[in-house]
């Protein structure tokens, strides 16, 4: 199986080659398929089968398969795609009030142009920066990179965004998750170590003046002792 | 009635492990807290749209400050004792990743995290030191070692430790809370309780901390034997004579250390040796991705370095505190650094993932060596009452080879495409400066040697000054040196000090 990125239009050649250690099978019939098309011309040579093919669109985008049939059936498939975005498994975690910052980025590729959209229930909403543009903005830091600002957020922003990018021949979204907490989550555990702290260093210094004392107590007796003695 | 006429010396043991794990807590903060927050970098540089040079700036900024405000906190420690100077330092390393959480703009990241925060280490790093001086010297290479260790367990600590608390609350939240742990540095400045075992030297330079000392209230090793009427007569008399200009900026920091010989030996080999010592284990990892090593095992290659460090240190602590290794502890020193400039020069050499491995192996051996006796041979050298001045001059001093370091060995790289020249620079450099030490310290010894038997065919005197001139055959009569004469007193003390303890 082999994957191949397109972004734009092209001229593809996909040839299947028959190993060695197969030669000894005869009377071998190649078909070509898209799906469950099949594809007609064929260019053979001596033990190498291929098709050319001129992708314009994204419908000629998807799986093509050659399958050599004969006494046994052995064969290769090739993905067509488009190139992927990748986005953030692990949520962006930011506070209500402050801004988040969301990125997505292209690996190899330039797209045409990058589109947000922000999961609202089942559907997804585009987001118009031009519109509320006090609370978005996106910025195309480079060529392949993109940035969603969202300001001031408060506990609607969380939840799933994508990032669209077009290509040429289609387009590809990357995922990502946006949570926003509130102020008090992190300030629990900051105050419980605070808390900690502060009783190990009372701790600490109470149990210093009770061994101080203690050694005073015994110093006083020692020296009644020695007073004794004299 | 029994009244003692002079402290006696460090308790090496009881008490002193508790300070030697406040210590291990306080110095672990110092050194690992700037590696440990590079985990962050990556979305701040994308929160604030900056490039990633200008981030790792924080650590940068950090690190340079806890080296370069060693003086400042060698100047507190000299007239306040290590005890307030770490708590105040905890509290500083709080604020400071606190206020970090609500900065705004990368200059007040600088501010906050940088600074502040790490003239907090600072103020941790070198007192616990100190305070290791003051409680040890017989077992002073283990307690160092031990100490010491504390930087890469922290290290492993801390790295999944931020990892979590970046993937749960983001990076403010994870700053502020970092803020709150940094407190606990408080609680480990709790634990070094004052104690008054160092000279009360008489000549010009009253050390602020022998005074400081018998004010300071008693410890429970049976200190208070000396109570603050026993001050020897000579240095009360020192004081009332008035002291001119310079013997006032000595008692805040020694600068007369600059005539000493073993101090300049130090100085100079240690300062070499810094431009070479930390470049590789920041650049490990990208040269295992450079050789085609996936990054999960470049990651693990630092944590095997880690690893044999944190074993390696009190090993090497254990090992330098033996009767035939102590007296030459300067040459285990210097053999140590050519040897980790050794395996920076074999590194080249190493091909494939397991000639990494081993390389690292070897790599945190040494570098546990070293780590571990760092700051014992300049004990060593000067003596605990001198240390607490010198060890902020080494740092400061070290500050700017330690920044330049890794960057040099950027350069290398980048010009000449090729990591081997970094290693070989870094190897080179090291060869040199542990060669260096070797010779200077042999030459030191003999000096040393001379100047013992001279001195002893001198009648003695005892009010002379002995700061630790270690001697092949004085290692063990380092501080506290009043002459034979009150040798009978001395026993007589450590007789009453069993009673009391058997009470």
């Amino acid at each position: 199986e082999k994957n191949i990125t397109l972004d734009r239009a092209t001229g593809i050649e996909l040839s299947c080659r028959l190993d060695n250690k197969y030669s000894h099978l005869k009377s071998l019939q190649v078909t070509w398929k898209k799906g469950n098309e099949t594809i007609r011309y064929i260019n053979k040579t001596e033990s190498s089968w291929s098709i050319q093919l001129r992708i314009l669109d994204n419908s000629m985008l998807g799986s093509y398969s050659c399958t050599l049939k004969g006494k046994e059936e052995i064969g290769a498939m090739f993905h067509l795609q488009v190139p992927k975005i990748e986005g953030r498994e692990k949520p962006i975690v930011s506070y209500e009030g402050d801004t988040a910052v969301m990125m997505c980025k292209s690996f190899g590729y330039t797209p045409i142009a990058w589109t947000w959209y922000k999961t609202n229930g089942s559907e997804q909403i585009a987001i118009n920066d031009s519109l509320l543009a006090d609370k978005y903005v996106i910025n195309r830091i480079s060529a392949n990179v993109t940035h969603l600002k969202i300001l001031k957020l408060t506990k609607e922003d969380d939840g799933v965004y994508w990032c669209e990018a077009a290509f040429e021949l289609g387009k590809s979204k990357g995922k990502l998750k946006l949570k926003v907490l509130s102020l008090m989550v992190p300030l629990k555990p900051f105050l419980a170590i605070v808390a900690e702290v502060v009783i190990l260093v009372t701790i600490v210094f109470l149990y210093e003046m009770y061994s101080k004392k203690k050694e005073k107590c015994a110093e006083d007796e020692k020296e009644f002792d020695q007073i004794e003695q004299l | 009635s029994p009244a003692m006429s002079r402290a006696p010396g460090p308790p090496d043991g009881g008490w002193g492990w508790v300070v030697v794990f406040g210590a291990f807590i306080s110095i672990g903060f110092a050194y690992a807290f700037p590696k440990g927050i590079a985990i962050f970098f990556k979305e701040i540089q994308d929160f604030f749209g900056t490039s990633y040079s200008e981030i790792a700036w924080v650590s940068s900024i950090m690190l340079a400050t806890t080296y370069g405000a060693g003086p400042i906190s060698s100047i507190l420690v000299n007239r306040y004792g290590s005890r307030p100077v770490v708590i105040f330092g905890g509290l500083l390393c709080g604020i400071g990743m606190v206020s970090a959480a609500f900065c705004t703009s990368i200059l007040q990241l600088y501010i906050c995290a940088g600074f502040i925060t790490g003239f907090g280490l600072a103020l941790n790093l070198q007192p616990s030191v100190i305070i290791i001086g003051k409680y040890f010297l017989k077992r002073r290479p283990i307690a160092n070692g031990l100490a010491m260790a504390g930087s890469p367990v922290m290290l492993c600590t801390l790295a999944p430790l931020n990892q979590f608390l970046f993937d749960n609350f983001g990076w403010r939240g994870s700053f502020l809370i970092l803020g709150a742990i940094l407190l606990n540095c408080c609680v480990a400045g709790a634990l070094f309780r004052p104690i008054g075992a160092s000279t009360a030297s008489v000549k010009t330079q009253v050390t602020e901390e022998g005074k400081g000392a018998l004010k300071e209230e008693v410890t429970k090793d049976a200190v208070e034997m000396s109570s603050p009427m026993d001050v020897p007569i000579e240095t009360k008399m020192q004081e009332e004579g008035g002291k001119d200009c310079c013997e006032k900026i000595n008692q805040y920091l020694d600068f007369s250390l600059f005539k000493h010989r073993g101090f300049l030996i130090y100085l100079i080999g240690n300062v070499l040796m810094f431009l070479g010592f930390f470049a590789p284990i920041v650049f490990l990892a990208p040269y295992a991705k450079h050789i085609g090593i996936d990054e999960y095992s470049a990651a693990f290659l630092l944590s095997i370095l880690a690893i044999v460090d944190m074993i390696a240190r009190p090993t090497t602590g254990i090992i330098a505190n033996s009767k035939w290794v102590r007296p030459r502890i300067q040459y285990f020193f210097s053999f140590s650094i050519a040897f980790n400039g050794a395996c920076h020069l074999l590194c080249p050499l190493a091909s494939g993932y397991m000639g990494l491995v081993i390389y690292s192996i070897f790599f945190g051996l040494a570098f546990g060596m070293v780590c571990a006796m760092l700051f014992e041979t300049l004990m060593d050298l000067v003596g605990a009452a001198r240390f607490t001045s010198a060890v902020g001059l080494v740092t400061i001093a070290e500050c700017c080879t330690i920044l330049l370091g890794p960057p040099i060995g950027g350069t290398l790289i980048d010009t000449f495409g090729d990591y081997k020249y970094m290693f070989i620079k870094c190897g080179a450099v090291m060869v040199l400066a542990g060669t260096f030490l070797f010779i200077m310290n042999y030459y030191n010894y003999r000096v040393l040697a001379k100047e013992e038997k001279e001195r002893k065919a001198k009648e003695e005197d005892p009010k002379s000054v002995r700061t630790a001139n270690e001697g092949r055959n004085n290692w063990n009569k380092e501080t506290i040196q009043d002459g034979p004469e009150l040798e009978p007193l001395r026993e007589e003390q450590e007789g009453l000090k069993k009673e009391v303890n058997g009470t």
